[in-house]
């Protein structure tokens, strides 16, 4: 049977013998099975392995000889039977790596030539020379544990600040809310008022024009005292020539000034005409002739009348009123982007408020990326204009703490279709920083971001300590 | 990372523009039909019919190893002349060429291995009209009629083959320009003052000046054909025959279709953007031999010429309906089915090898002792390839390595596409991105794996580029035709061509790859040589303007030659590197007969489609038919994003190809093995996984293909040469001969119904044992983890069932034999091992046969003088259709005995025995009693 290379069966044959060896003596010794030496193990296993005449599979499926167990073939299903060598496929050793956290790998990479366990013990038999680098590897995990202890309670008591600060943030912005809303209920009633009035004077017009209206007996009716009204510009109660000129043209082909000899003779030669003259005079030239008309219109002197009336009564009115409008489209946009804004989830605490406002740039090669929270990400070349990697849509992180991924969708559409899109992934740290930036599939960026309020107090209770 | 426009936008524009045009498919309007290939429309208007050839006997000579003869065309007085050689194993030779043409004409070199051995031919008869020559030992004979003249080669009273028995042999003389001013301002003069005459001389001559021949564009190139018409044809016929195979490279069907009602099957090198399925346009590779297939006999045509070339098949069968093939059978009216090809080349000469058979294997050994057979790849090779273009840096190559560790799925390589370079300066690497590329691949050898980088001939024209300058200094770049170095647009941008056709170039760009040259380099970095066809994105049809000069040749004649010779160059640099030690590993997508000397080949850029998973059986089935085994399509699809499912299917399928490598096309996104959750991981693990086990078998296979150039990945009527039901399978297939795979190939299948061949046979489920009868279509109900693999009753495979990180964590791993027992009981196998990576295995390797019979199963050595020990053992013998025995007895080559524990599974009839524990490179026997 043994040839050639069997030296390692022969020599592990030899091994298990000892340890059964050992084992008899211990158990005479002390009456307690110890199958401390079956390699591949954890302590918590050790129980499944107390030496007996026979082995019995984990899952129960079979039962064994003893001497069967890691002898190099694979008779359990489970793998249970070969805890120690490379003979099934399901199988899984145990690295005890002392000094450092002892791990499974899988029973595959026992003897493969590959140091995979610390402590070397994967490789009993290959020719790879693995050195124990377990107590390096512990050093440097505590150290690296250490570090990261100190950053996450830095980390933590600046979360703190930061949960104070968007608590006040969150309540700066809610007061800014209702401040906005009341400035808005302030602009609506000024509004209301406004357009109340505008309502009045529209409903003065109508009549105006009413009245104005050629050959309507209500004109008539009417004797021409709101026309006189409206030509009496300086509300004295008589019209003088410059009223006249201002207000009243000839017509032959064209509008036309008057003269002054003209106009003197529409106020009957004198250069003052009250109501009752008007009426008598002015008023018929006014309504019956076609050589003089109210200025501004060669056939419809009611619509001049209503504008030039609307002018002098409501012209500032009609400025102030859009004024007031647009300040109060303003401030509800203002408050529906505050709302919007307020709806994100800035986590249980509001600690990722603060973000909200802030941009963080990075440099990777000629890029230049820009990550502003919940709001986009964008991407520049040293040459180009910004591409759009996406606006804020979600956290996408796990179930056990969704704040730790943002999503960032619909950026500028790509080459093949779709469009650019970002994950952001947050991670602990004492500053608030875009930290790497890759594009592992053409179009989905993923960012990693560092910043306190992704700090975690749970990770405080893992760590290497609990498993050493 | 920046959008893809950004990045390529000089060369992409210019590349989409001219092949994108909006759609998903193939823009056909990029590539020529025949009608627009004025050699073909010229070729394919002349209609079968009476020959203008006649030998001319009076000139005859016969030597011990050669005939000639001249052959005289009536209508224009120009003569050939036939060379007809008779080859060892059973090959006939014929060669035609310019009894004294203008100037010398292409004859293809360094395809064949050798000068191929004669055997001496000798005269039967002869009278006026023709002579009988007698083929060799068997009672095969060649009559060459003289009026008109033609070929027919006969095995006693049954015609093999006839060579121009249509009359369309054709072979247009090389001739003196007559109809331009450009050539001669003063003929033109007479000729116009005197058009009479003019065509009077052109009636003499009986030689029509047709538009095309001495110039021809195409969309907005021109190609200025100094040398005129040149195109060569000639007719085969062959009767009983109704499957032809072969002529690669196409994405079509296995089984060749007529083309009377289309193209011509087309072989001409080309990148073709998107291409579409199941047509006969030319793709990336070409070999011109074809095989000819009946229940009696295979024989093939290997047409060496390396100028484009088109193939026409037709069939006096092809349009009968069973029922009317039925009715000719009960009127006993049915004339001898028969199939006609037809090879047109534009230039070049006429010189074919006719392999006569008469086993599929046979032609296999023929064609393999003209061209050589598959080289024989390092191991690893034949492992898990994991490509994309591209990984982005360094960081990413780890993390994927790592990916694989923490998913625990096995794989040997890790592709770098054209992005790891300095800006598409192949031989360097992105200074950023891939600033240490000997830590990277130092952390890949830690882990016993692999790298790819890719090298592709299109050469960046920059004066700060290395490579560029000595090419340039050394004069190597291919010429254009008014003799400046040749610049066409590729990936770099401007971009130069060497001229690989010419053997100082070759072995220049072998030295490149010395690792003092090859900055970045090392053992484990391999290489991958892509665009060779050349691809061209500003030339006719994305290649290289055919009137481009590799010294006194046109690119016209040696075009499909380029990706040969860049692959051949490409294997010597692997090998020289090593000191001749290492066994290369090149990939190539270019091709010509040859190839499979150099490395491996794949169906190129496909796409993630159901349809092309399909299609990349019949694609490799068909490569390996012409000696080319070491094939695989783009797992996944290259092209577009595939569903889960179909990337399952396509590992599964994949895992059971030649060659197994996943790539994805820039703008897809990431699918790596586990990026699809854990039911999907786990899936593509076990498909993985199964190849793993499989090495072994895979590895022999490897190394029978190279020692004998039989196909690894097989059509069944190989093996079944006599069951017509298996003539046209190409949804299913063999490895080697013990293995069918009928992989799972359509979207949401519930079952698939495969044909198990051999009348006496019987086949074993691999994964349950499940025994078959063959000679049946056996219905598979399969759910998204199944992969219908049999073993053939009769066969023993050997597997490593540790699957571990690579193929080299495997090595000294033991083996599970699967002794599967046919209805006598008996079963044949091997085993071979090597070191794996070296060429030591000219000598030192261990191969053995295993054989079971009478119960008894033994080991017995195959090459005594060989050396090779391993540390290799038997873990585990699984017989499968066993009885019960009462006892098992293992005897070792030191005489000694000890009896086996064993199991039996009564309701599967598996035995298997458990640890023998005998070394894999020993005699022993072990006896069931």
């Amino acid at each position: 049977m043994f040839e050639t290379g069997v030296s390692g069966f022969l020599s592990s044959d030899m091994r298990l013998h000892i340890s059964l060896t050992f084992i008899i003596t211990i158990t005479a010794s002390c009456g307690t099975a110890d199958s401390r030496k079956i390699r591949g193990i954890s302590p918590s296993y050790k129980r499944f392995y107390r030496e007996r005449k026979s082995f019995l599979c984990i899952d129960g499926s079979k039962m064994i000889p003893f001497e069967q167990v890691n002898d190099d073939y694979c008779d359990c299903e489970d793998g249970s039977d070969e805890p120690g060598t490379s003979a099934c496929p399901r199988g899984r050793f145990y690295c005890t790596n002392l000094s450092f956290r002892p791990h499974y790998i899988p029973s595959s990479r026992v003897n493969d030539g590959i140091c995979d366990c610390c402590d070397a013990s994967d490789e009993y038999n290959s020719h790879a020379r693995c050195q124990n680098t377990c107590w390096n590897l512990g050093q440097r995990e505590r150290a690296y544990v250490e570090g990261q202890m100190r950053t996450l309670d830095e980390g933590l008591q600046l979360k703190q600040q930061l949960i104070e600060e968007g608590v006040l943030l969150w309540r700066e912005k809610q007061a800014q809310l209702r401040e906005l809303q009341q400035v808005a209920e302030d602009l609506q009633i000024k509004l209301e008022e406004h357009r109340r009035k505008k309502h009045e004077a529209e409903r003065l017009r109508e009549q105006t024009l009413k009245a104005l209206g050629a050959g309507d007996s209500s004109v008539r009716r009417e004797n021409g005292s709101s026309t006189f009204n409206f030509l009496d510009s300086n509300k004295d109660g008589s019209l003088t020539v410059e009223e006249v000129q201002a207000k009243v043209a000839l017509v032959h082909d064209e509008e036309r000034l008057l003269s002054e000899d003209e106009a003197v003779a529409l106020l009957g030669g004198g250069r003052l005409m009250d109501l009752t003259l008007f009426q008598h005079t002015l008023w018929d030239v006014l309504t019956k002739a076609d050589s003089v008309k109210i200025r501004g219109s060669l056939d419809a002197a009611g619509r001049v009348v209503a504008e030039d009336l609307e002018a002098s009564d409501g012209e500032w009115e009609a400025t102030n009123q859009k004024k007031v409008e647009e300040a109060y489209d303003t401030v509800n946009m203002e408050i529906s982007d505050l709302r919007k804004k307020l709806t994100i989830d800035y986590g249980p605490d509001w600690e990722f408020l603060f973000l909200n406002s802030q941009c963080y740039k990075l440099k990777v090669y000629e890029y230049t990326y820009t990550l502003c929270p919940f709001n986009q990400v964008t991407q520049r070349s040293t040459a180009g204009a910004d591409v759009s990697l996406g606006r804020w849509g979600m956290w996408a992180g796990t179930p056990h703490n969704q704040y730790s991924q943002m999503v960032y969708e619909s950026g500028e559409p790509c080459w093949q279709g779709g469009s650019r899109s970002t994950t952001v992934t947050l991670t602990c740290g004492t500053e608030t920083a875009l930290r790497s930036v890759r594009e592992p599939s053409k179009c989905q960026y993923i960012m990693d971001f560092q910043t306190p309020v992704a700090c975690q107090p749970v990770l405080k209770q893992r760590g290497i300590h609990s498993e050493l | 990372m920046a959008t893809f426009t950004e990045r390529m936008a000089p060369v992409l524009v210019l590349w989409l523009a001219v092949s994108l045009s909006g759609t998903w498919a193939v823009d056909k309007g990029n590539f020529k039909t025949c009608d627009q290939s004025s050699f073909c429309k010229r070729q394919r208007a002349l209609k079968p019919g009476e020959s203008p050839y006649r030998a001319l006997l009076e000139t005859m000579e016969l030597t011990n190893t050669r005939l000639t003869l001249q052959l005289i065309n009536d209508n224009n007085k120009v003569r050939l002349l036939l060379e007809l050689y008779r080859l060892q194993g059973n090959i006939t030779r014929v060669k035609i060429n310019e009894l004294k043409p203008l100037k010398l004409r292409y004859e293809v070199p360094d395809v064949l291995i050798r000068d191929p051995p004669t055997e001496p031919l000798s005269l039967l008869s002869q009278d006026e009209n023709g002579v009988v020559l007698s083929l060799g030992a068997e009672s095969q004979r060649v009559i060459v009629s003289a009026r008109p003249f033609r070929l027919d080669i006969m095995e006693g009273r049954e015609v093999l083959m006839s060579l121009n028995s249509r009359g369309l042999l054709a072979f247009e003389h090389l001739r003196m320009r007559k109809d331009t001013s450009q050539a001669d301002p003063e003929a033109e003069k007479k000729e116009e003052t005197d058009p009479a005459k003019q065509a009077e001389t052109a009636k003499e001559e009986e030689e029509k000046v047709e538009d095309g021949m001495w110039e021809e564009t195409f969309k907005s190139h021109s190609d200025s054909k100094p040398n005129g018409p040149s195109a060569v044809s000639l007719d085969f016929s062959l009767p009983g025959v109704e499957h032809v195979y072969g002529i690669p490279e196409h994405a079509d069907t296995l089984r060749l279709k007529t083309t009377e009602n289309g193209d011509p099957y087309r072989l001409y090198n080309l990148d073709v953007f998107q291409y579409e399925l199941y047509n006969p346009m030319a793709l990336y590779g070409a070999v011109p031999v074809m095989l000819a297939h009946n229940a009696q006999r295979t024989t093939g045509i290997f047409w060496l010429n390396a100028a484009e070339t088109w193939v026409d098949i037709s069939s006096n069968t092809a349009g009968k309906t069973v029922f009317g093939k039925m009715l000719d059978y009960v009127q006993g009216s049915s004339e001898t089915p028969q199939t006609d090809v037809r090879w047109i080349s534009e230039s070049g000469i006429i010189d074919v090898f006719i392999m006569l058979g008469p086993t599929p294997k046979d032609v296999f050994a023929q064609y393999a002792s003209l061209t050589g057979t598959q080289a024989f790849p390092p191991l690893a090779a034949v492992g898990y390839h994991q490509c994309r273009w591209n990984y982005n840096d360094q960081e990413d190559v780890t993390s994927v390595d790592a990916g694989f560790d923490e998913h625990d799925i096995p794989y040997d390589y890790i592709w770098l596409d054209i992005e790891h370079t300095d800006g598409k300066r192949y031989f360097t690497w992105d200074p950023h991105k891939f600033a240490s590329p000997k830590e990277m691949l130092q952390g890949l050898m830690d882990k016993k794996r692999k790298m790819v980088a890719i090298v592709d001939p299109h050469i960046k024209v920059d004066t700060n580029y290395k490579i560029h300058n000595e090419i340039r200094s050394r004069s190597f770049y291919i010429k254009n035709k008014d003799g400046g170095d040749y610049e066409g647009w590729c990936w770099p941008g401007s971009a130069g061509y060497p001229d690989f056709t010419r053997a100082d170039m070759r072995d220049w760009w072998a030295s490149m790859f010395a690792y003092d040259q090859y900055e970045g380099s090392m053992e484990n970095l391999y290489t991958w040589n892509d665009m060779n066809e050349p691809s061209v994105f500003n030339g006719p049809e994305v290649t290289m303007h055919k009137d481009a000069l590799h010294g006194a040749w046109e690119h016209r004649d040696v075009h499909n030659l380029y990706g040969f010779y860049v692959q051949m160059a490409t294997a010597e640099g692997l090998i020289q590197r090593s000191g001749g030690v290492e066994r290369p590993f090149v990939l190539t997508r270019a091709f010509f007969a040859g190839s499979q000397r150099y490395g491996a080949v794949w169906t190129g850029d496909n796409a993630a489609e159901w349809d092309h998973l399909k299609v990349s059986i019949p694609m490799c089935l068909s490569l390996g038919l012409v000696g080319i085994s070491f094939c695989g399509a783009d797992v996944g699809g290259f092209f577009k994003s595939p569903s889960t499912e179909l990337l399952v299917r396509w590992y599964q399928t994949g895992a059971y190809q030649p060659f197994f490598r996943a790539h994805a096309h820039l703008d897809t996104p990431r699918r790596e093995p586990w990026l699809f959750g854990p039911e999907n991981t786990a899936l593509i693990r076990e498909a993985v996984r199964q190849r793993y086990t499989l090495l072994p078998y895979w590895y022999q296979q490897f190394y029978h293909a190279h020692r004998t150039g039989q196909p690894i990945m097989r059509p069944l009527w190989v093996e079944y040469p006599e069951d017509p039901a298996t003539f046209a399978l190409d949804d299913e297939f063999l490895i080697g001969r013990d293995l069918l795979v009928h992989p799972v190939t359509e979207e949401g299948a519930r079952g698939v119904t495969a044909y198990l061949p051999g009348k006496d046979e019987v086949w074993f489920d691999v994964h349950t044992f499940q025994k078959h009868n063959g000679a049946q279509n056996l219905y598979i109900p399969v759910t998204i983890s199944s992969i219908p693999v049999f073993q053939r009753g009769g066969s023993i495979i050997p597997r490593k069932i540790r699957v571990r990180r690579s193929s080299s964590c495997m090595m000294h791993d033991p083996y599970t034999l699967y002794v599967a027992l046919n209805p006598q009981r008996t079963a044949e196998g091997e085993l071979y091992i090597d070191d794996g990576h070296t060429f030591n295995y000219e000598k030192e390797f261990i191969h053995r046969r295993l054989s079971f019979a009478n119960n008894l199963l033994s080991s017995v050595n195959l090459a005594p003088d060989a050396q090779f020990s391993t540390r290799s053992w038997i873990e585990r013998i699984v017989i499968l259709g066993a009885s019960k025995p009462s006892k098992v007895i293992l005897k070792t080559d030191d005489g000694q005995e000890s009896q086996l524990e064993f199991d039996f599974d009564s309701s599967m009839s598996v035995l298997t025995l458990r640890k023998p524990g005998m070394n894999a490179g020993v005699d022993w026997n072990v006896m069931l009693q």
